[in-house]
């Protein structure tokens, strides 16, 4: 599903180039769910961004279900993020001004998806994270664990294969966090493949497998 | 769609009233500015244009002058003398004109009562109406009946009436020119008049017959013609075959400029009408600065716009948003606020032109004419607007486009 060979990635300020990825493979089947974890600096996000398509790799090679990503165009990557990847951020990263209907539309809308069958969908999947009767709300009106299932329920708009978690308990109580990896843990045993980020060892536990980041390198 | 990508604009310029306010007014007033500037310089235009037909419309005059070329034994330096009659005969012999008319000029005392006055008589047959614009507003024009029967009749005009009778309705009334009394057949239709030849202006004219003029006062030849080509186009090559005609009847080098020399008013008008354009072009052009520094305005307002909703593009980028559909919102949004700006701006110089009309009618408006909202103003307002608002949008749309999803999320 996943397959990473030797990704390096260096950020270059000026004159200062930063490696923060020196030569990553790694290769995640489908329906598997692993967990990245590392400290501060180690690359996580640097490497999250990189298998959600925000990002580029200065070198080494991307293949993402069957498909190079490397070369693709900032839009081809558009299109990836849109319809194969979903993410869930520790932020939620909502938008502030629309309701929680809007937030979960806004996937389907960049998809060109018609009026009927983003109404279908969205009344579905508000169903689904039992926040129905919330639609007309916004972010700043729920509450954390909430928003964070109205950003699944964004990340799932277009039914995609993989689910991409970066902290997603990291700004929640521990029962919301439960009810989030609770609801990961459904999709993941529905089939799809989930890559979490995370410090947490009581939520990584839930994973199949865990990858450890140190400086770039996977240890 | 819309209802997603326009809230946000919305609530930015209710919830910033200042900001709002003073962006839209760049707009405000350099649309303003662009109306009223357009709007003025053709109204001034089109008066001079309108003042300068008082004259006459598509003629040319015909003075016959002195030969600057020696001809067949003559020396240069001869006076050219044309009579009525081979005036009159010259459409048989040239083609292509379609009213032609002698004309008499001479200073005479004109007097009605005790009033007396030295001004210009003009005589002329009936041709001359139409093509000096010498319309009776009252009575008639002098007709062919007056020229065959050499009547003692004329038209005055309308300031004449006025000074000699002190009012206007004077047809039938009988005046004095050089003690010999003319009866009056018509009063001229009050008329702007910007250019004249030979006398004094229309206004104060007496016209008669130029039968009558010629068997007073013993003149044989004319002062001046004025003709009217059938095609305005080709009055150039008519002007060119009369000369030759003349030349040829009267004994002049054909190829002698001064001769007779000609005055085409459509050459002139041709002049005037790319000099107005121009004018109006000028006036349009500062207009579009004034509103290039409300687009100047509302595209650095549209950048910092960009700037403070930088998460919500990365937002927008991480879950599948391309470039264009950011490039196209930020773009709409920057050109929603110059047509809105525009929109009030047509509003308010709409309403101070309407205000303009109930200026009473006299010498500033005879001169500067009624500004109008008329299609040429609306259409190169418009064009102007879209243009400025296109290039205020492109710019911060760019930059909102091409904003990194990664940075813009961490934000």
């Amino acid at each position: 599903m996943i397959e990473l060979q030797g990704i390096k990635k260096i950020y270059r300020m000026g004159s200062q180039s930063l490696e923060a990825l020196r030569g990553v493979s790694l290769k995640i089947g489908k329906g598997e769910f692993i967990s990245i974890m590392g400290p501060s600096g180690s690359g996580k996000s640097t490497l999250m961004n990189i298998i959600g398509c925000l990002d580029t790799p200065t070198s080494g090679e991307y293949v993402l279900d069957g498909d190079k990503v490397a070369g693709l165009s900032f839009d081809q990557l558009a299109a990836v993020r849109n319809r194969k990847i979903g993410f869930v951020f520790q932020n939620f990263n909502l938008l502030p001004y629309a309701t929680a209907w809007e937030n979960v539309e806004l996937p389907l809308l960049f998809d060109g998806k018609s009026a009927r069958k983003r109404k279908e969908r969205v009344t579905e999947l508000l169903n689904a994270v039992g926040l129905y009767d919330w639609r007309a709300h916004r972010p700043s009106e729920l509450s954390g664990g909430q928003q964070q299932r109205i950003a699944l329920a964004r990340a799932l708009a277009n039914d995609p294969p993989i689910l991409l978690a970066d902290e997603p308990t990291g700004n929640l109580d521990s029962k919301s966090g439960e009810e989030i990896m609770d609801v990961l843990t459904m999709l993941w045993k529905e089939g799809r493949t989930i890559v979490m980020v995370t410090h947490n060892d009581h939520v990584s536990a839930r994973s199949q497998r865990i990858i450890r980041l140190f400086d770039g390198l996977i240890i | 769609m819309i209802g997603i990508f326009f809230r946000n604009l919305v609530r930015d310029l209710i919830r910033q009233p200042l900001r709002t306010t003073l962006t839209l007014s760049g707009v405000v007033w350099g649309t303003f500015s662009v109306v009223l500037l357009i709007a003025f310089g053709d109204s001034v235009g089109k008066a001079q244009i309108k003042r300068f037909h008082g004259m006459g419309e598509g003629i040319v005059l015909g003075f016959p002058s002195t030969t600057t070329l020696p001809w067949q034994g003559l020396l240069k330096g001869k006076p050219v003398r044309v009579t009525p009659e081979t005036v009159e005969a010259i459409p048989d012999k040239v083609p292509g004109i379609e009213v032609i008319s002698p004309e008499f000029v001479g200073s005479r005392l004109i007097s009605y009562g005790r009033k007396e006055f030295r001004n210009t008589v003009r005589g002329v047959n009936p041709g001359f109406e139409r093509m000096r614009n010498t319309i009776a507003e009252t009575g008639r024009f002098i007709n062919p009946e007056d020229m065959a029967g050499r009547k003692r009749v004329c038209m005055i005009g309308d300031i004449l009436a006025q000074d000699l009778f002190d009012r206007r309705d004077v047809v039938g009334e009988t005046i004095f020119i050089d003690k010999v009394p003319f009866t009056v057949v018509g009063v001229m239709r009050k008329k702007l008049q910007s250019s004249n030849y030979n006398g004094q202006r229309d206004e104060l004219c007496a016209f008669i017959p130029w039968t009558t003029f010629a068997a007073l006062y013993g003149y044989k030849y004319v002062s001046n013609f004025i003709f009217r080509p059938l095609d305005l186009g080709r009055s150039k090559a008519v002007t060119e075959d009369v000369k030759k005609h003349l030349a040829k009847l009267i004994g002049f080098n054909p190829a002698d400029p001064d001769a007779i020399s000609t005055w085409d008013i459509m050459d002139f008008e041709k002049q005037f009408t790319t000099f107005f354009m121009a004018f109006t072009v000028f006036l349009g052009v500062i207009g579009s600065f004034t509103l290039l520094v409300g687009g100047v305005g509302v595209a650095s307002i549209m950048r910092v716009v960009v700037d403070e909703r930088t998460r919500e593009i990365g937002i927008k980028l991480a879950v599948g948003a391309r470039r264009r559909t950011i490039l196209w919102q930020f773009f709409s949004e920057s050109l929603m606020i110059m047509l809105l700006g525009g929109l009030i701006g047509f509003g308010l110089s709409a309403g101070v032109l309407q205000a303009a009309k109930a200026v009473p009618a006299g010498s500033f408006s005879d001169f500067v004419g009624v500004p109008v909202l008329n299609p040429l103003v609306i259409v190169s307002t418009v064009l102007i607007l879209l243009v400025i608002g296109v290039v205020a949008g492109i710019i911060p749309a760019r930059t909102a486009a091409s904003t990194d999803p990664i940075a813009a999320l961490r934000k």
